[in-house]
């Protein structure tokens, strides 16, 4: 398990469970599910800033190097749309709605380690 | 009173929320990662792969289209839209009971996976379980014509 995973863990999940809270306490988007949306954003710039650095560097991925940049390029569009259409409509479910980018990017990360490493754990 | 005054009231039966708000909201989101997830995915192996499974991953590429239609028409108002939208989760219902059990009942027919293979188990059961949630959707919001 790479410190890239735990970071990224940690900031997903805390992403995730500052979104359901705001869901039960905030009738519009919260300043702070916003804001931590845009941190797996950065998450996201800082995992492909070091996979670049270091694939340029000549390592390589356990995986195939297409498969990994699709994930990457995927993962990078979804906090912003899912924040575009979340706040389309302010109500609190505009919060319900962004904790999915902390879900799904998990799940992204986790298969990026698979395919960097071979596997994430 | 003023609620039924406003000009696009009277297209919803189900209640002051439209089909595209509130609750809404989290279906079309489910549906648009999967439309967007299952588009790259798609992308990839028939850039990449097309070689070595064309059928998996032509199926990949329908089950994008759907996903994607199926996004766009949720998220639209109207009675098209509605229609439309019928008929692409029961198609998308269709589709992953059909080649859930086709892939469990002949392994050897798709060596690559797409996202309905196994019922959708890759993706933790979601391509099983969004049909019957955007299902339920659409009847409990159904449109006058």
């Amino acid at each position: 398990m790479t410190a890239m995973f735990i970071i990224g863990t940690v900031i997903c999940a805390a992403s995730a469970l500052i979104c359901w809270v705001m869901t039960a306490v905030r009738r519009h988007p919260a300043d702070s599910a916003i804001i931590s949306l845009a941190v797996i954003e950065l998450y996201l710039f800082a995992y492909a800033g070091y996979a670049a650095v270091r694939q340029s560097g000549g390592a390589s991925v356990v995986g195939e190097v297409w498969e990994f940049w699709g994930y990457v390029l995927t993962a990078l569009i979804l906090p912003i749309g899912v924040f575009i259409w979340a706040v389309i409509d302010k109500t609190r479910w505009s919060n319900l709605v962004m904790s999915f980018v902390g879900l799904v990017v998990f799940v992204m990360v986790y298969r990026l380690e698979e395919i960097w490493w071979g596997s994430a754990l | 009173m003023s609620r039924f005054s406003q000009p696009d009231a009277g297209q919803q039966v189900a209640g002051p929320t439209p089909r595209n708000r509130g609750i809404g909201m989290l279906i079309i989101t489910a549906y648009g990662i999967f439309a967007i997830s299952s588009f790259a995915r798609a992308l990839y192996q028939i850039v990449v792969h097309f070689e070595d499974s064309p059928v998996a991953y032509l199926l990949s590429a329908f089950a994008a289209a759907v996903y994607i239609l199926a996004t766009v028409a949720l998220a639209r108002r109207g009675h098209t839209a509605w229609l439309v939208a019928l008929v692409a989760v029961l198609v998308e219902m269709a589709g992953v009971i059909g080649i859930g059990l086709w892939t469990v009942l002949d392994p050897e027919l798709f060596n690559e996976a797409t996202v309905w293979s196994h019922f959708g188990q890759g993706y933790g059961y979601i391509p099983l379980i969004l049909p019957f949630v955007g299902l339920f959707w659409l009847l409990r919001h159904r449109t006058v014509q």
